[in-house]
């Protein structure tokens, strides 16, 4: 049963992604008084794009036409890390979160080498600028989870969710404060998001995601706009399950998994509203501005680590 | 005395590399003696890794006493921490020599063929006399032999000026490090009274602290500049690149751990720890070797340049396990300094397995294509296939991705770190958990460098004729790198094979410790990840998919050119703007005629990294030794009579110390 669930969260986390994608879509349109799209149409994209046929040009190699499998293979092993409606996950009790954030920089790695092989100036250049950001976002990522993991005492994503789940929401320490917030901004750095990238520009002086996938078309761009989706929803639900897992189910029944589920949904949702005022209400920063912001999330995620010794129970 | 098949084997190895391979080459010019010599090589170092796999599972100790025919003691013994060392020189031998085959062939007529290869099975020789010697003096003669050999091989391959100074600094800071790995051993001798490693293990806890502090220095400088930690780095960059490719190999993945191996046996083995500084020096030196060597590596676009900074990224790595491990055993932590050791150890094996395949690739490369700077490559990877992916499994090694073995070696490192926060001391409560930040830092920049190294060098276009008229390397090379590709995938999926093992060294290095949850979870977990990727990889790849070649757009432009790809400067750009504290470039812009600057007929642009802060560190060292050398010259009058005194001087000198001794 509880393996059940741990399948039903994964399959949450990959078959949802879409949506989330699209419901942001929506809201950043309704923010800046467009019509938007519908919610549902990233399905629609997807199918459409899984049903062309695969451009590929001359210079490539198998490492062009693997890189987005690969990306989709790491990032659904991501998806297995993390708990959703109960405390545990398919994996969460297994690996920990060094093991999470190496698998984004698996798929990362191989979607760079794609661009490169793409033979054109943009795939070098979306790949030299993805390799700035992560580089530079892996430090606060790790550094943010490590204070969360000192506290709990727990490398594991099950047991850091088990430990936040016991402590009373109010009395919650600094170290989770500086920890969120560190961790807020890598998200946003990881997954592409403004101020660091903006998912919406093809403008070559400013994409860095976009860059990569530039040479990519039909099911081989399907499969790395589901695997971005994904990772998007996955890193948001993991913040839910670090910072704000009360809710979670505790027993295995039906009734405790659906109120998990709707409370769930209604987390998700505040994320994205928030995601959605910040894309709306925030330029891109200048590329070399990046490096600023993410000094700052490194900052403030050595802080936690540091506080941990003062509030250590 | 009756041998057992273990002991026969380590004679047999001995002697093959020693003297039948090296007898046999210089007796004959002959082909077939040739063939029969490399086989000698490689069917030895087979022996070798039985040997010491059996070993590692013995009690007892193995000793081959060659002491009747020396004048010190010279004895040769394997327990567990010399046979996995000798496990990592046999395994990582056997391909380098199945690569070299076609290699030397290739590069070197027959009679210089030859002196190649009785120098790389001299070589071998003196790295396991180093990693298996049991007395002061076996280790000493071994460790001298092995720097004299390598800047031999590095000499037969070529002779100019440049090359002689590369040679030249690298002996002298051998040297330099020798007599400092000379005098911690001597500074045993009046406790012990003799070097046999078991006599200074049995004595060293006796020995006053002071001596031991300076012991515990002596070693760490002397192996740290053989291992090339940051700032004994210098004569790295310089002499593993100018090495032929099988020997760069040897060099950066096996002789390299053989100072590692020192340094264990004088940190942990002999001395057992020691105050809690040990340990923060050697993190210190872990995190600065780590982060410089990564920098350097990623502003360099000679691949073996590259390749040798990322040596020295690597061994930062690797001391800052030690480190750790260290200083888990000043506060009383042996199951975590256990952890912190078995990282470390593991890294060493895996670096040894990953850079000497990286090596080898770029020997590959320089073979089909002349070259290895990066700028002059591009698109191998459809013209070098084998070549290519099997430098992909080392790039994503060297990187720690999951599933491949670096990850496996840098997670526990990681976790190691982690459980710093559970000690009751605050310091080390707060900096090893922070040492976390250090080691994604070290991780993401060589996950760009590589994606660098690999994308420009294999993917997209070539950049020039050379690379564009590349064709696969011989049988026999690839052979040797699918290998140790190989060898990197198993480790990766199935750390438990080399973890467990280590577990059990862990526990005669470090008294008390027990077996590290750690090691089982990263064994068990593994597996699954790598069922979850294969299978969205069987499924994705199953269905039938379309596909059309079409020209790369070019935003308009009818021909792309390879000029219009990123290059591997402008890759690292961002890099280096970030961090151009570090490097400090040296920017010059000369426009020609110099009269007419707002019409140039040419504009000159270099950029130079400066080394100011190795400049400072050893200028004013070099400038005392010239100097002193200079003041000694006086005593050289070159007169005969002035000599007749200095012996007359030294003789009534003699004489009055005996007199006033008694």
């Amino acid at each position: 049963m509880k393996i059940a669930i741990n399948v039903l969260q994964a399959l949450i986390l990959i078959m949802g992604a879409p949506l989330v994608r699209g419901i942001i879509g929506r809201l950043k349109a309704w923010i800046q008084r467009r019509q938007g799209a519908s919610i549902w149409r990233p399905y629609a994209d997807l199918a459409k794009l899984l049903r062309k046929e695969d451009l590929v040009p001359p210079s490539a190699s198998w490492v062009f036409r693997c890189a987005p499998i690969v990306l989709l293979g790491a990032t659904i092993a991501v998806a297995a890390f993390v708990p959703v409606v109960q405390s545990s996950a398919l994996l969460a009790s297994r690996g920990d979160f060094f093991l999470l954030v190496y698998l984004l920089a698996l798929g990362r790695f191989f979607l760079s080498l794609g661009a490169f092989d793409g033979g054109s100036a943009f795939g070098g250049m979306g790949a030299s600028r993805e390799a700035l950001v992560s580089t530079l976002a892996e430090a606060p990522f790790l550094l943010g989870l490590v204070a969360v993991a000192i506290l709990a005492a727990h490398a594991d994503i099950a047991g850091m969710v088990t430990w936040t789940l016991q402590q009373n929401f109010f009395n919650i320490s600094a170290v989770h404060i500086l920890a969120f917030t560190s961790l807020a901004m890598v998200v946003l750095a990881e997954t592409g998001r403004m101020p660091v990238d903006n998912p919406t520009t093809h403008l070559e002086l400013t994409m860095i995601h976009e860059g990569m996938a530039l040479e990519y078309s039909g099911p081989s761009l399907a499969l790395i706009e589901w695997a971005s989706a994904v990772k998007l929803h996955a890193m948001l639900a993991l913040l839910i399950a670090l910072f704000g897992p009360w809710g979670m189910a505790s027993s295995v029944s039906v009734g405790a998994i659906g109120v998990a589920l709707l409370l769930y949904c209604a987390k998700v949702a505040l994320l994205m509203v928030l995601l959605a005022v910040i894309e709306s209400g925030m330029a891109k920063l200048r590329m070399y501005l990046v490096p600023d912001f993410l000094g700052v999330a490194s900052a403030v995620s050595a802080l936690a680590v540091i506080f941990t010794m003062l509030v250590k129970r | 005395m009756p041998l057992a098949p273990v002991e026969l084997g380590f004679v047999f190895l001995l002697a093959v590399l020693g003297f039948l391979v090296p007898l046999l080459l210089i007796a004959s010019q002959a082909k077939r003696a040739r063939s029969l010599a490399i086989a000698l090589i490689i069917g030895g170092n087979l022996i070798g890794c039985f040997v010491a796999a059996l070993c590692f599972w013995r009690e007892s100790i193995l000793l081959v006493n060659f002491s009747r025919f020396t004048p010190f003691p010279f004895a040769l013994g394997i327990d567990r921490l010399s046979a996995l060392f000798l496990l990592l020189i046999c395994t990582v031998a056997v391909p380098v020599a199945i690569f070299a085959v076609a290699y030397f062939d290739r590069h070197y007529d027959a009679r210089r063929c030859n002196w190649m290869w009785a120098f790389f099975s001299l070589f071998l020789l003196s790295m396991i006399v180093v990693v298996t010697a049991s007395t002061g003096f076996a280790f000493l003669v071994g460790w001298e032999l092995m720097t004299l050999l390598s800047a031999g091989l590095i000499l037969m391959e070529g002779d100019s000026a440049e090359r002689r100074h590369n040679v030249f600094i690298y002996l002298v800071m051998m040297h330099a490090g020798a007599a400092a790995v000379v005098a911690s051993f001597f500074l045993f001798l009046p406790y012990s009274h003799s070097l046999d490693f078991g006599a200074i293990r049995a004595v060293s806890a006796g020995v006053p602290a002071g001596i031991r502090t300076l012991i515990f220095l002596l070693a760490f400088v002397g192996f740290g500049t053989k291992a090339g930690i940051i700032p004994f780095h210098l004569w790295l960059p310089r002499a593993h690149p100018i090495a032929p490719s099988p020997v760069s190999a040897l060099m950066s993945g096996v002789m390299l751990k053989t100072a590692v191996y020192g340094f264990v046996r004088f940190a942990f083995d002999f001395l057992a720890g020691g105050p809690s500084w040990f340990g923060y020096v050697v993190l210190l030196a872990g995190a600065a070797s780590g982060l410089l060597g990564v920098l350097y590596a990623i502003a360099e676009h000679d691949l073996k340049r590259l390749l040798a900074y990322h040596s020295v990224e690597n061994i930062g790595i690797i001391y800052l396990g030690l480190g750790t491990s260290l200083l888990f055993l000043t506060n009383h932590a042996p199951l975590w300094a256990s952890l912190a050791l078995i990282a470390a150890l593991l890294h060493t094996f895996n670096h040894a397995l990953f850079k000497s395949l990286l090596f080898l690739g770029a020997g590959a490369i320089s073979d089909a294509t002349h070259t290895i700077d990066l700028e002059e490559l591009g698109g191998l990877q459809r013209r070098m296939p084998i070549t290519g992916t099997t430098f992909l499994i080392a790039c994503c090694s060297i990187v720690g991705l999951p599933l491949f073995n670096g990850f496996i070696s840098e997670w526990l490192t990681f976790r190691s770190f982690l459980a710093g926060s559970v000690l009751t001391n605050t310091k080390a409560q707060i900096v090893l958990p922070l040492m976390v930040g250090v080691l994604a830092l070290i991780g993401g920049l060589a996950a760009a460098c590589f994606v660098k190294v690999f994308g420009v060098a294999f993917l997209g276009r070539s950049r020039s004729a050379e690379a564009e008229h590349a064709v696969e390397a011989p049988v026999s090379m690839r052979a040797g790198m699918a290998m140790l590709a190989a060898a990197c995938l198993l480790i990766g999926i199935l750390p438990g094979l080399l973890l467990h093992p280590l577990t059990s060294l862990g526990q005669v290095l470090i008294p008390g410790s027990g077996v590290p949850e750690e090691t089982l979870i990263i064994a068990r977990v593994i597996p699954w990840i790598a069922v979850i990727i294969l299978g969205v990889v069987v499924i994705t790849v199953l269905p039938k998919r379309t596909q059309r070649m079409v020209p790369t757009w070019g935003c308009g432009l009818s021909q792309l050119t390879s000029r219009m790809q990123y290059t591997s400067t402008v890759f690292s750009k961002p890099i280096r703007f970030v961090f151009s504290a570090v490097y400090r470039p040296d920017r010059k812009i000369e426009r020609l005629p110099t009269d007419q600057p707002y019409f140039p007929v040419s504009i000159l642009y270099r950029s130079v990294r400066t080394t100011s802060y190795e400049k400072a560190l050893y200028r004013p060292f070099v400038d005392l030794i010239v100097s002193a050398a200079h003041q000694l010259r006086r005593l050289q009058t070159g007169n005969i009579q002035v000599y007749l005194l200095y012996i007359f001087l030294t003789l009534v000198a003699l004489l009055a110390f005996l007199r006033f001794q008694k």
